[in-house]
């Protein structure tokens, strides 16, 4: 009987998801779809579509430009993603004894500053500073560097490493302060321990540290490498894509695809490609770093 | 503990590099806001004549009084529908135990990573076909949906920690499901709300590929779609665009200032849970 | 909200755009009497507009100054940002005026009303047939220059080189340059002298070296071919000996370092900015600076059309209509196409298109001439015009070839030129094949 009413009760309890699972129904799961379907045509966005099979996929794998976006994005995880932590790691690592210091109550706060700002900002500042007369080359000149100040952002070897600093710059702080907050979780008493056996810092940090962090670093690697694969803001901001293709990233070729080239079939099977290969890359790592207690 | 004391200088001065390259951007970005309208200076140079009145100038060329208002509305749209239909549903996952609930679950974490540019070409069909297109409404809605996935997370992690016997006394004292949930849940969940507020906010103010897809009138986007917009107008005069930028971002830093124990303590357990 | 979500679901199902209403084809109601008005009742007309262009404005003011019934709700945006959104919004929200981007595939979805009735009721269609030619596309939007009217300019613009006055002194550069060697030789000697040679940009998604390089193939070959290229003749390609010759006289150019270093990294205000303050002797672009340039460097600016090989023989320029349509579905098309007539046939209006605009106004041809200050670039701009027009030698732009060929074919491969990246050859093998694939609707 008391089963029952529990039961029952429950039942009454999907009420309380149907909203929350309208909006995502509606609003992700409908569009996800959409994107496959409309992968599998020919459509200008305007007219009525012709059905193509698999032939857009058959472009993004074999187009040189679509695909180099794809390989670019895959490029700026190593400025998004391991500039971010390896950094965050070292420089966390450094702090960490003073962690509760004033100075470092200040420093919280200003390197969290490039996480709260819009990312268009990041990309409207760091193109300045980027720029043939910007703070950068500004700086290289002083120090006696002249010769490699360029515009770095319009230089087909330097473009995508441009890109990919303003993502690290925007990064960095993130992962820091993430880092840190898992260290400060970490016993005392194993440092303690360690130090007793004659551990140095770099050993301490080997065999303490960094497997105390795992699921830390997960997050990390997770968040920034999402980040790199689905970067758009930045690149629309500083680069647009270029010079020639040499920064175009696949969120910006489905932009320009669906809303400028009308090659809605196309960008979808791109954003289709995306899409599995964010999920593709998170998931592995999510599974390998969260600590299943 | 000499090791110790040197640890921590290096520790200092790492911190102070690693501020001043963080601060650097935004120093080169208001020396330059200060030069004459129009010129080109250098990187950092401080200006013979600081023009404080570009930010004036700037203010009004973004119409930054109507800015304010379209991101507020945005933002006003946003966060409470998001945070009500996500606490129930983070109470129907996590607490009450619904069946299915596992399922559920699992179908909300697939959109967790999911890139907003995977969807973003029918989301522009859709929202026309809704004919709200070019409307705030046209940021509002999807945004509410494509934030469900975190924001049902983050509420559910809240209520599995709920203790069951709270509510069961409650029930005793002959409240209903409903009554349960707003006398006795909503109130207690004050943290985590106000954190994904936070997070909310700040996510929503930030969106910009919604922003320049959905809505083609920059004074109907979010904050950072319109600075997108402002770069487009104003990028040719660099004393200006970084007058006009910084202003742009002025509110989100003051609100960071005024929140900021809380941004980046949300910020943190945000990522972390995500 | 409930319906909404539903409905929204409901139609998910079908093959994309088949639910879609299609504006039909633009029979435009059966010929009046008499050329249409704006009437007297108060009228709104929804605007378009380009970013940058203080011309459209100048004339809306001045349009309801004469009648006040007239308001504007106008909306502006970059070119680049209009190309995109162009065919969206004309199927989406139709706008009554709209500066418009490469017209062929808004015409091919029947997008733009078709003017040919309102060309016969002010009589557009008696105006030199050059004016017109443009905007005229065959059926279908397969062919553009020959057809019925989609659009009107406010003007059209022509291209050549302007050139600082005061560096040109200095290098003892007296005359504009006669010959293809005259430019060179003053090229070099710019460089020897340590002056930037030419200013221009290429940065972002707009690749102004397009520019000089069809300045280049003017000089070395027939204008004819070209513009039978970005008119989609069936068969036209881009990739001939002589165009070839003139990719190769760009690359050149680019390897001597007459282009600023960072030229791929310039966007065009920067470049405009950069010569107006003296840095940079030629720069490749439009009579739609001319009324700028006589401002910001009174007396120093120079303008002269782009050199042939051989002395003496024949000139040709990029010349084309500040182009307007009226959306198929646009609610005031009448009034709109009022407005555009007066554009062309006020004396106001027309001296509005020449001092603001810097362009020769349309209208026919024994239309009456704004006055214009002798010894301005102004004066130049409109005398090359007449050049122009004894050479027969005007073309369209080759980025108006189509809608995508300039921001995806064009800018890539021309930044890639100068970074070497590409070949000359390759340039135009690339460019070709992206026309190809975007003329049969890739």
């Amino acid at each position: 009987m008391k089963a029952a009413v529990k039961r029952r009760r429950n039942w009454a309890g999907w009420l309380f998801v149907l909203p929350a699972a309208a909006f995502y129904v509606v609003f992700v799961i409908q569009p996800l779809f959409m994107t496959v379907q409309y992968s599998l045509y020919k459509w200008d966005g305007i007219g009525v579509a012709t059905w193509t099979g698999f032939q857009n996929y058959l472009k993004v794998f074999t187009d040189p430009d679509l695909f180099a976006a794809i390989f670019n994005a895959v490029k700026l995880i190593a400025f998004f993603s391991a500039v971010p932590v390896v950094l965050g790691l070292a420089i966390a690592a450094t702090i960490r004894r003073i962690a509760t210091s004033r100075l470092a109550l200040v420093a919280r706060t200003v390197i969290f500053l490039p996480q709260v700002i819009p990312l268009v900002a990041a990309g409207i500042t760091w193109s300045w500073l980027l720029s043939s007369t910007g703070l950068v080359n500004q700086l290289l000149t002083y120090i006696g560097l002249e010769k490699i100040t360029r515009a770095w952002l319009g230089d087909f070897s330097t473009a995508l490493p441009a890109v990919g600093v303003i993502g690290a710059w925007v990064l960095l702080g993130l992962c820091t302060l993430l880092l840190l907050a898992g260290m400060s979780k970490i016993d005392p008493a194993l440092y303690e321990a360690a130090r007793l056996d004659g551990a140095g810092p770099f050993r301490e940090f080997f065999s303490i540290t960094l497997p105390s962090l795992r699921q830390e670093i997960g997050v990390c690697v997770t968040v920034t490498v999402v980040a790199a694969l689905a970067s758009f803001d930045i690149v629309y901001i500083s680069t647009q894509g270029g010079p020639g293709n040499a920064s175009m990233v696949p969120g910006l070729e489905i932009y320009y695809l669906a809303f400028s080239e009308r090659q809605v079939g196309l960008a979808s099977a791109l954003a289709v490609v995306l899409t599995a290969l964010v999920i593709a890359c998170a998931l592995p790592i999510q599974w390998l770093t969260r600590d299943r207690t | 503990m000499k090791s110790a004391r040197r640890e921590a200088f290096t520790g200092r001065v790492l911190l102070i590099v690693l501020m001043a390259a963080t601060l650097m951007p935004f120093i080169s970005l208001f020396v330059t806001a200060l030069h004459p309208s129009g010129t080109y200076p250098l990187g950092l140079e401080w200006p013979d004549d600081p023009q404080w009145g570009n930010f004036a100038t700037a203010f009004t060329a973004a119409k930054m009084t109507e800015l304010l208002k379209s991101s507020a509305l945005i933002v006003l749209g946003v966060v409470p529908i998001s945070l009500v239909v996500a606490t129930m549903a983070g109470f129907a996952i996590g607490h009450l135990r619904i069946p299915g609930r596992r399922i559920v679950f699992v179908v909300f974490l697939l959109g967790l990573t999911l890139p907003f540019e995977g969807i973003i070409t029918p989301l522009y069909y859709l929202v026309r076909d809704m004919g709200v297109l070019n409307t705030r409404w046209a940021i509002i809605l999807p945004l509410i949906g494509l934030f469900m996935p975190f924001s049902v997370f983050w509420m559910r992690a809240h209520f599995i920690n709920m203790p069951e016997e709270l509510s069961e006394s409650a029930r005793i004292d002959g409240a209903g499901t409903w009554q349960l949930f707003w006398k006795v849940h909503v109130p207690l969940a004050a943290p985590a709300t106000s954190s994904l507020a936070i997070l909310l906010f700040l996510w929503t103010w930030n969106q910009f590929l919604l922003a320049i897809v959905l809505v083609d009138d920059p004074l109907q986007r979010t904050m950072s779609g319109a600075l997108g917009a402002f770069q487009g107008q104003w990028g040719t005069d660099i004393p200006l665009l970084c007058a006009g930028s910084l202003l742009i971002l002025t509110p989100t830093l003051l609100v960071f200032l005024i929140f900021q124990r809380r941004f980046v303590t949300a910020l943190l357990q945000g990522s972390l849970k995500g | 909200m409930v319906v909404i979500l539903g409905g929204s679901l409901a139609a998910a199902c079908a093959a994309p755009g088949s639910g879609n209403a299609q504006p039909t084809a633009a029979a435009s109601s059966a010929p009046a009497s008499s050329a249409p008005t704006c009437g007297t009742e108060p009228i709104t007309l929804k605007g378009y507009f380009e970013t940058g262009f203080p011309i459209a404005k100048a004339l809306t003011d001045e349009f309801t100054k004469q009648h006040p019934n007239v308001t504007w709700d106008i909306r502006e945006d970059q070119f680049a940002v209009i190309t995109q959104n162009a065919p969206r919004v004309l199927a989406d929200d139709p706008p009554d005026l709209m500066r418009l981007p490469q017209v062929s595939e808004l015409v091919k979805n029947n997008l733009l009303k078709n003017l040919d009735d309102y060309a016969k009721q002010f009589g557009w269609d008696k105006w030199p047939a050059s004016q017109l030619e443009q905007m005229r596309l065959a059926p279908g939007g397969a062919v553009r220059g020959e057809g019925s009217l989609y659009a009107m300019g406010l003007n059209f613009s022509m291209t050549g080189v302007f050139y600082n006055k005061k560096l040109a002194e200095q290098i003892g550069m007296t005359t504009p340059p006669e010959t293809l060697a005259d430019l060179d030789a003053a090229l070099a000697k710019a460089k020897e002298a340590g002056l930037a040679p030419i200013a221009q940009f290429n940065g972002g998604a707009t690749g102004g070296l397009a520019f000089p390089l069809q300045n280049l193939m003017a000089s070395y070959g027939p204008s004819a071919p070209i513009n039978e290229w970005i008119y989609q003749k069936p068969g036209a390609t881009i990739d001939t000996p002589s165009n070839l010759q003139a990719t190769q006289h760009l690359e050149k150019w680019i390897k001597a370092g007459y282009f600023w270093k960072d030229v791929n990294a310039v966007d065009y205000a920067t470049m405009m900015s950069r010569f107006m303050k003296g840095d940079g002797l030629f720069m490749f672009d439009g009579d739609w600076e001319s009324g700028n340039l006589d401002k910001q460097m009174a007396g120093n600016a120079g303008f002269f059309l782009m050199p042939p090989v051989q002395a003496g023989g024949k000139r040709a320029a990029m010349s084309a209509p500040l182009t307007f349509g009226i959306g198929a579905n646009a609610k005031n098309a009448d009034c709109a196409a009022f407005y555009l007539d007066w554009v062309a046939t006020d004396t106001k209006a027309r001296t509005i298109g020449v001092q603001i605009g810097g362009s020769h106004p349309m209208g026919p041809a024994d239309a009456p001439m704004p006055p214009v200050a002798a010894g301005t670039v102004t004066e130049s701009t409109l005398g090359a015009g007449a050049q122009i027009a004894k050479d027969n030698g005007s073309m369209d732009f080759i980025a108006n070839a189509t809608g995508a060929i300039y921001a995806k074919s064009w800018t890539p491969n021309l930044q890639k030129l100068v970074g070497g990246e590409q070949t000359p050859e390759g340039l135009l093998k690339s460019v070709q094949s992206d026309y190809q694939t975007q003329v049969q609707g890739g």
